[in-house]
């Protein structure tokens, strides 16, 4: 890929949604890891930790206090480039979300969602 | 002075400034001409709405709950409108006798449409409700006349 | 053959629904205070939510992403997230106000407490979506907004001075604060995003395609078009009832005497059960409009149509948003007082979540050969300009009129 089209392809795949391999919404591209030179895509990464690094340094110290640091895992996930099946109006993955440790925030098996009344 | 010494001179004076703003701004309650013109605008408003409602049941067509409902609203606001008035105290002391009758107005429509609370589905109460009701209005309307006349 | 009369009757639910408590409090007042002044302003509000809605319905059906996920998507993650605290600070005010005015009609019609309302309104409320499929909920709603008609018909039982009627929507700007107070008042009740916001994610949820264009333009145009005319109709009958007498509509139920005086206790129970609906579609939307939202720009899974277990985290701030509501509408404050302020926030707001639709309907790269055309983007621009300049005169003049004080 060209210089100019990582750019631009970074510029539309910043933010978007993500879906698994069955369409099930998982997260949105936080931020996109580049490595190389010239750089590539080398990998999406999604998490509530990572918000802070997308706002202004006035409001990133109290985004952080929030979100809690970077626990790689947990609230900062990495998916590997090699991952991805195609791009349309969402990021298109290959495989289920489980398989990436992806969409564990709406799977019904998490502790906060089995204390809702209807599970 | 020193640089910090005149930034503290600006402060305070920005502070001593800003409250007696917020003091001379709130009037502390002081009923200028205007907000006594208003007030009593306001209760002319009531009694013209209470009228409606009134005039609703004196022809047996509303239901009683929303007469009831309505009734008990206006005559809150006009209590309240009553209070409002005789707690301040007056900019101008010429407009004290106005003031004293905008209270007693209110009070009387506030009394009115505490009748109607209580007998909603009654006819006669209706027609005499409304009644009064334009009187009082007419009162009010009379005191608004009195202070336009009074100020420059 | 049915899928037009399934149209059409989507869009009599859309004309029923198309009313809220804002509308009916800012409609209200504008007659009162200024007779047929206003309906001008009526008017542009209307064209300005069939504008946007026809856009938002557009972009989420050629390019499947509803509005939250225009807005993080074309803004990033600051300005996005600047835009959902905003949006949801409304959205959750005006559910509060919404869940306010359920209570307050409730108590004009049946002698019980009005916390206790609140509370009953929100458990059907939440029995209502558990309940009845997605479409069925906004078509039950916009039917009984159709009770509201009785408007219209007091209009013509009251036979106004039509010419007086007529100058009325011929732009005209007094110079009085309050006027211009009720020209963005009555323009941002009519142009609520909570509205145009509900509507995208529900063409999601419906699965629309280009397949859905033409119905999507003939829900916004004529379905909002059409609502409008209620609206137009609550200042003419407001104008000509209460402008004479001096009468100031500080209370909901101040909106149903015109009627009442028309067409006695059947136009009351008419005029009341109407706005009961309305307001009750209207708390649906706004509570739903607050979840999707949220869900959006983080990228939950979410959907009326996944369910709980599916969507549980889209579910659990449906609930939360409902509880805020209920806590707002039970805290004392006048609902009529939460609206002026929902209302003047919403338009503050709007240019945010309006700006990135209207730039996404328009590009190419998304929209191929359904992005804006001439007309569609001249209306399009023309709009957010109008927007910008009210949105910037909203807070002072709520502040120099006292919201609507005078």
């Amino acid at each position: 890929m060209k210089a100019e089209g990582d750019i631009y392809v970074v510029h539309r795949l910043l933010d978007e949604q993500i879906c698994d391999s069955e369409g099930k919404r998982v997260g949105r591209v936080d931020d996109i890891e580049l490595s190389g030179d010239p750089p590539r895509i080398t990998a999406l990464l999604v998490g509530e930790g990572l918000y802070p690094r997308r706002l202004p340094r006035s409001l990133a110290r109290l985004a952080r206090r929030i979100s809690g640091p970077e626990v790689w895992g947990k609230n900062a996930l990495r998916i590997p480039w090699e991952e991805v099946d195609e791009l349309t109006s969402t990021v298109k993955l290959r495989k289920k979300a489980e398989e990436l440790g992806l969409g564990l925030g709406d799977d019904p098996d998490r502790w906060i969602v089995r204390r809702l009344p209807w599970n | 002075m020193s640089a910090t010494g005149r930034k503290r001179v600006r402060s305070a004076a920005l502070l001593t400034l800003l409250v007696a703003l917020l003091i001379g701004g709130s009037g502390c309650g002081d009923l200028s001409n205007d907000e006594l013109n208003r007030g009593v605008e306001s209760l002319s408003a009531l009694a013209a709405q209470g009228r409606l409602v009134a005039n609703g049941v004196a022809r047996d067509a509303t239901k009683t709950t929303y007469a009831r409902a309505m009734a008990r609203t206006l005559s809150e606001q006009a209590e309240h409108e009553a209070e409002k008035l005789a707690d301040a105290t007056l900019e101008e002391p010429g407009t004290a006798d106005q003031r004293h009758a905008a209270v007693a107005v209110a009070e009387e429509i506030s009394g009115l449409l505490s009748t109607l609370q209580t007998f909603p589905g009654d006819e006669r109460h209706g027609e005499l409700v409304e009644k009064h009701l334009g009187e009082a209005g007419e009162k009010a309307d009379a005191i608004v006349a009195q202070l336009s006349g009074d100020a420059p | 053959m049915r899928a037009i009369l399934k149209i059409a009757l989507g869009i009599i639910a859309a004309i029923g629904g198309f009313l809220d408590i804002g509308d009916l409090v800012f409609t209200t007042q504008a007659g009162a205070l200024f007779r047929y002044d206003l309906l001008w302003a009526v008017v542009l509000g209307v064209v300005g939510i069939a504008v946007y809605a026809e856009m938002s319905g557009r972009v989420a059906a050629v390019s499947g992403r509803p509005v939250f996920d225009v807005i993080r998507m074309r803004m990033g993650f600051g300005m996005g997230l600047a835009a959902l605290i905003a949006s949801t600070i409304v959205n959750v005010l005006t559910l509060a106000a919404e869940l306010g005015g359920i209570a307050i009609v409730l108590e004009l019609l049946f002698d019980a407490p009005y916390s206790m309302f609140v509370v009953a309104a929100a458990i059907a409320l939440v029995g209502i979506v558990a309940l009845l499929p997605f479409g069925g909920i906004e078509r039950f709603f916009g039917y009984g907004g159709l009770l509201l008609l009785v408007v219209v018909a007091t209009v013509f039982h009251q036979n106004p001075d039509w010419g007086e009627v007529g100058r009325g929507f011929i732009p005209s700007i007094d110079s009085s604060t309050l006027y211009l107070y009720f020209v963005v008042g009555v323009f941002a009740a009519a142009l609520m995003p909570y509205e145009v916001h509900f509507y995208s994610s529900g063409a999601i949820e419906e699965r629309w395609t280009e397949e859905n264009l033409k119905e999507n333009r003939l829900n916004a145009i004529v379905g909002y078009g059409v609502g409008g005319i209620l609206a137009v109709g609550l200042v003419i009958v407001s104008g000509f009832l209460f402008h004479p007498l001096g009468v100031e509509p500080d209370n909901l139920g101040t909106v149903a005497l015109p009627m009442q005086g028309a067409f006695g206790e059947t136009g009351l129970l008419l005029a009341l059960g109407g706005m009961l609906f309305c307001v009750g579609g209207a708390a649906i939307d706004s509570s739903f409009a607050a979840s999707y939202n949220l869900a959006q720009f983080l990228g939950w899974e979410w959907g009326r149509y996944q369910g709980p277990r599916k969507a549980p985290r889209f579910t659990a701030s449906w609930l939360v948003f409902l509880l805020l509501g209920i806590a707002i509408a039970q805290s004392g404050i006048n609902p009529v007082d939460i609206t002026e302020y929902s209302v003047v926030l919403a338009v503050v707001a709007l240019p945010l979540t309006y700006l990135p639709v209207l730039l996404i309907a328009g590009d190419r790269s998304f929209m191929d050969r359904y992005a804006n055309g001439r007309v569609a983007s001249f209306l399009g621009w023309l709009y957010f300009a109008v927007i910008v300049v009210l949105a910037l005169a909203a807070i002072p003049l709520l502040l120099a009129t006292n919201a609507g004080g005078g």
